[in-house]
């Protein structure tokens, strides 16, 4: 029925065009379901959520430069004219922002250092008692700091704090039966009581070891550099970044306000790497695909004129139209179905090539076999606009010129 | 000969345009792709100072105890301790070495003319210059003297005095960064670095500073580092001393050692000084451990040319043999029609040869067209990459190597390609093709 001899017997004469597809598909295939993996990872990673309102966020840096004034002192006043602005939910001096690819890590330990103990990678901001507000995140459990908890200094040698609010993730990484609540944790030789725990929030760096891992910490020292969040009501963050410069130099004159940025903004910065990669892998294999459903559309186009006679007098014989087009649906399967197995076992090496050499999980086999019938769709697709003229082939064709 | 066969390519080229244009266009997709990728992964791992780089080495020195780890392949922390640095930078090899950190300040004028604004600083020794080949359009680096004393003077870039002083010469005049007056002493010229290579810890892709001052400038006025500073131990750091003492590493150090005699004769002074260090009670480890790196090995170790970059590389030319595999059947189909008209050449007298050689001018002339239509596709490409991610603003482009290796894949490819194809060709029989005349 479905003739699969004698069209094994007639590829077999013409081996050439055969292989040079089987190739081209099984490379194709290879390539295809290991890009389409990355893709997807990166499609994840550009897609995850913060946990922040990015939209109605922004962050700008501040130097001040005059002598004639207390900085600590001179970013309260600052912070208690931004939160009166109109269209300003809430604002803080933040010691880092989120998001931004720039901050502070440090390790949080279960005993004091220098003894040795659980430790975690932890990101920290040093904020007030407005910062879990302004970054727009909720507590899931516990309490936010108090005023009084929050220390204001112009001293390096003030460690007078003790309280912290920190991830679920991060108080699941270091009390692990899940009561972190309460508790008290080391940073460095400082006790923090853990007070309250938020929900999910990114540290400054996505692409960090431990994302998740991020503690608040009340504590705000006086220098010439800082940084603040703010966060407006939804829309109308443009007017306030606008304006943020003036009313800021009209605050304190002798300092330099720059790196106005929105939060959506400093995460795309982090991600523009990750957002080309994707881009270029998808252009690739687009035209990747493009080119081997070319090379099966001409190379079938050749066949068919090269078989032109033989096609007229197997008609001329009494074959129908629908068993030329199952001919060459059939013949291609064959070459695509070879070339496909070729392939898996090809994506299969490259996958594993990639994950010795570079940090790429295993490709799952999912997407080989989606890939795999994606390719297959696209081959009888190709085939088949040539295989139709092939039907069409006059039987008269035959009776001339032999 | 060879133009008589360029001449009857191009006469191939026009019966069977459609064909003809099919692989050219192929072969122009392939090299677009892949040239698209090479240029980026190219640019990047090209040698930012090629006369020197091999006689420019970062010092790396090992400061953690037993048992701590780096992310580093080698366990080795990246910087040094303020305290190393200031060590190695007094000892009298080798020649020219260069102690420096990033950091920035409020820049403006004594007038109202210039608004303040945020300048990146390097605190830097003043070999640094030298070392890396800038050079000056008016002034100089300061003196050692002027190092030694923490004078405050400053070399600007040319941007800024463009900025500050509409380009003229700015020499002596004083300019404030952050509260105090510095006295400029230099302006150096552009100094177009597709890669921040000195400091690649703290981003490659960043702009050159547009101030530099004297190292000794740390200390003096209490500077903090904008660029990393990683500890490994925990260490209770309230006051400035505290921080020039710790074991926190922040300073980035170079050494200029042009002969290997001089690398090993250093290698030896680095071992004898973590001895010495050793005595007075740091460095805790058995074996002393240092590394020295030049330009290209520390960009390497950087991993500046990232995955990414390597796997596109990769991919683009599988793409190729794609590519090539499609064109091969294409010029199978080509050749084979034309056997009747080679069986016909055959017999008037044309050898094997000739005939073979004859088609794979036509296959290369197909690979030039294709190359040329590729830079085109490629700098489409470049452009697309440009306008996506502006960090690769100069590394996105294609220079001379690439412009003329483009051609040379694409030619290269297409006589991979061509060769069966001519081979079978030149095996026609012309018996056959005679007789069915």
């Amino acid at each position: 029925m479905l003739e699969i001899k004698p069209i094994f017997h007639a590829l077999c004469r013409s081996k050439a065009g055969a292989i040079l597809l089987l190739v081209q598909i099984a490379i194709t295939t290879a390539i295809v379901s290991n890009a389409a993996f990355i893709i997807q990872d990166k499609i994840a990673f550009l897609n995850q959520d913060t946990g922040y309102p990015e939209q109605d966020l922004f962050k700008f840096n501040v130097m001040i430069f005059g002598k004639d004034v207390d900085t600590s002192q001179q970013f309260e006043l600052d912070e208690a004219m931004l939160r009166a602005l109109p269209g300003v939910e809430n604002a803080a001096q933040s010691s880092s922002i989120p998001l931004s690819g720039g901050g502070s890590a440090s390790s949080f330990n279960l005993k004091p250092a220098p003894q040795e103990s659980l430790s975690v990678r932890t990101a920290y901001f040093f904020i007030d008692e407005h910062g879990l507000d302004t970054y727009g995140v909720k507590l899931i459990a516990g309490r936010n700091f108090n005023e009084d908890e929050v220390l204001v200094t112009n001293s390096s040698t003030d460690r007078s704090i003790n309280v912290t609010v920190v991830t679920e993730a991060l108080a699941n990484e270091l009390f692990p039966e899940g009561n972190g609540l309460g508790k008290t944790v080391y940073f460095g030789d400082i006790p923090l009581k853990i007070v309250g725990i938020t929900a999910p929030m990114k540290g400054p760096w996505l692409k960090d070891s431990h994302p998740n891992n991020v503690a608040l910490i009340p504590y705000i020292q006086g220098n010439t550099y800082a940084q603040f969040a703010v966060r407006t009501k939804p829309g109308q963050r443009a007017a306030v970044m606008k304006q943020i410069e003036t009313v800021m130099l009209n605050n304190y004159s002798k300092r330099v306000i720059n790196s106005i940025k929105g939060w959506d903004e400093l995460k795309a910065q982090y991600m523009a790497k990750d957002k080309l990669m994707m881009r270029m892998l998808i252009v690739l294999i687009t035209i990747l695909v493009l080119v081997t459903a070319l090379g099966i559309f001409g190379l079938t186009l050749f066949n068919i004129n090269k078989r032109t006679k033989q096609i007229g007098t197997r008609r001329a014989l009494g074959a129908r139209k629908s068993a030329i087009i199952n001919y060459f649906l059939v013949e291609n399967a064959m070459i695509c179905g070879v070339g496909l197995i070729l392939g898996c076992i090809a994506a299969l090496l490259l996958g594993q090539l990639l994950m010795q050499h570079f940090s790429i999980a295993a490709l799952p086999p999912s997407y080989i076999a989606g890939t795999a019938i994606m390719v297959f769709i696209m081959s009888l697709v190709a085939v088949f606009g040539p295989a139709r003229r092939a039907a069409n082939i006059s039987p008269s064709i035959a009776t001339r010129t032999i | 000969m060879l133009l008589h066969y360029l001449d009857l390519s191009w006469r191939s080229f026009k019966r069977t345009p459609l064909v003809s244009f099919l692989m050219v266009l192929a072969i122009a997709i392939g090299i677009g792709v892949t040239m698209t990728s090479l240029s980026v992964y190219h640019m990047m791992s090209a040698d930012p100072i090629p006369h020197k780089s091999s006689q420019l080495y970062t010092v790396q020195l090992q400061t953690m105890d037993e048992g701590h780890t780096w992310w580093t392949g080698d366990d080795i922390p990246m910087q040094l301790t303020y305290q190393d640095a200031v060590n190695l930078h007094n000892a009298s090899i080798p020649e020219k070495k260069v102690a420096m950190m990033r950091t920035g300040f409020s820049v403006y004028l004594d007038s109202d003319k210039v608004k303040p604004f945020t300048g990146e600083a390097r605190m830097t020794t003043p070999d640094f210059f030298n070392m890396f080949d800038v050079s000056f359009i008016y002034g100089g680096v300061w003196s050692e003297q002027q190092e030694q004393s923490a004078a405050p003077v400053v070399v600007i870039s040319k941007e800024l005095n463009d900025k500050l002083f509409a380009g003229e010469n700015s020499i002596g005049k004083l300019v404030y960064l952050d509260d105090d007056s510095y006295q400029i002493v230099g302006v150096i010229a552009d100094w177009p670095l597709n890669l921040k290579y000195y400091d690649l810890n703290n981003g490659a892709f960043n702009k050159v500073e547009d101030l530099f001052l004297p190292f000794s400038l740390i200390k003096a006025n209490q500077l903090t580092s904008w660029g990393n500073s990683n500890g490994w131990k925990h260490e209770d750091i309230r006051t400035f001393a505290d921080r020039l003492q710790s074991e926190q590493v922040w300073i980035q150090f170079w050494a200029q050692l042009d002969t290997p005699e001089q690398k090993t004769a250093y290698g030896d002074y680095l071992i004898s000084y973590i001895e010495e260090q050793k005595k007075r009670g740091r460095f805790s480890r058995e074996k002393p451990e240092y590394s020295l790196r030049d330009v290209n090995q520390w960009m390497q170790y950087n991993n500046v040319v990232s995955e990414d970059n390597k796997i596109l590389v990769g991919l683009s030319f599988m793409f190729l043999a794609v590519c090539l595999a499609n064109i091969l059947g294409l010029l199978l189909a080509k050749f084979l029609r034309r056997a009747p008209e080679v069986g016909v050449r055959r017999a008037l007298g044309a050898s094997k040869r000739q005939v073979f050689l004859q088609h794979l001018v036509e296959v290369a002339m197909l690979g030039f067209i294709g190359g040329l239509l590729g830079i085109v596709l490629a700098q489409i490409g470049l452009l697309g990459v440009r306008q996506s991610y502006e960090y690769y603003k100069n590394i996105a482009t294609m220079d001379l190597a690439m412009l003329l290796s483009a051609p040379v894949i694409a030619i290269t490819t297409c006589i991979i390609a061509g060769l069966y194809p001519a081979w079978l060709v030149c095996r026609t029989n012309p018996a056959i093709y005679l007789k069915s005349q």
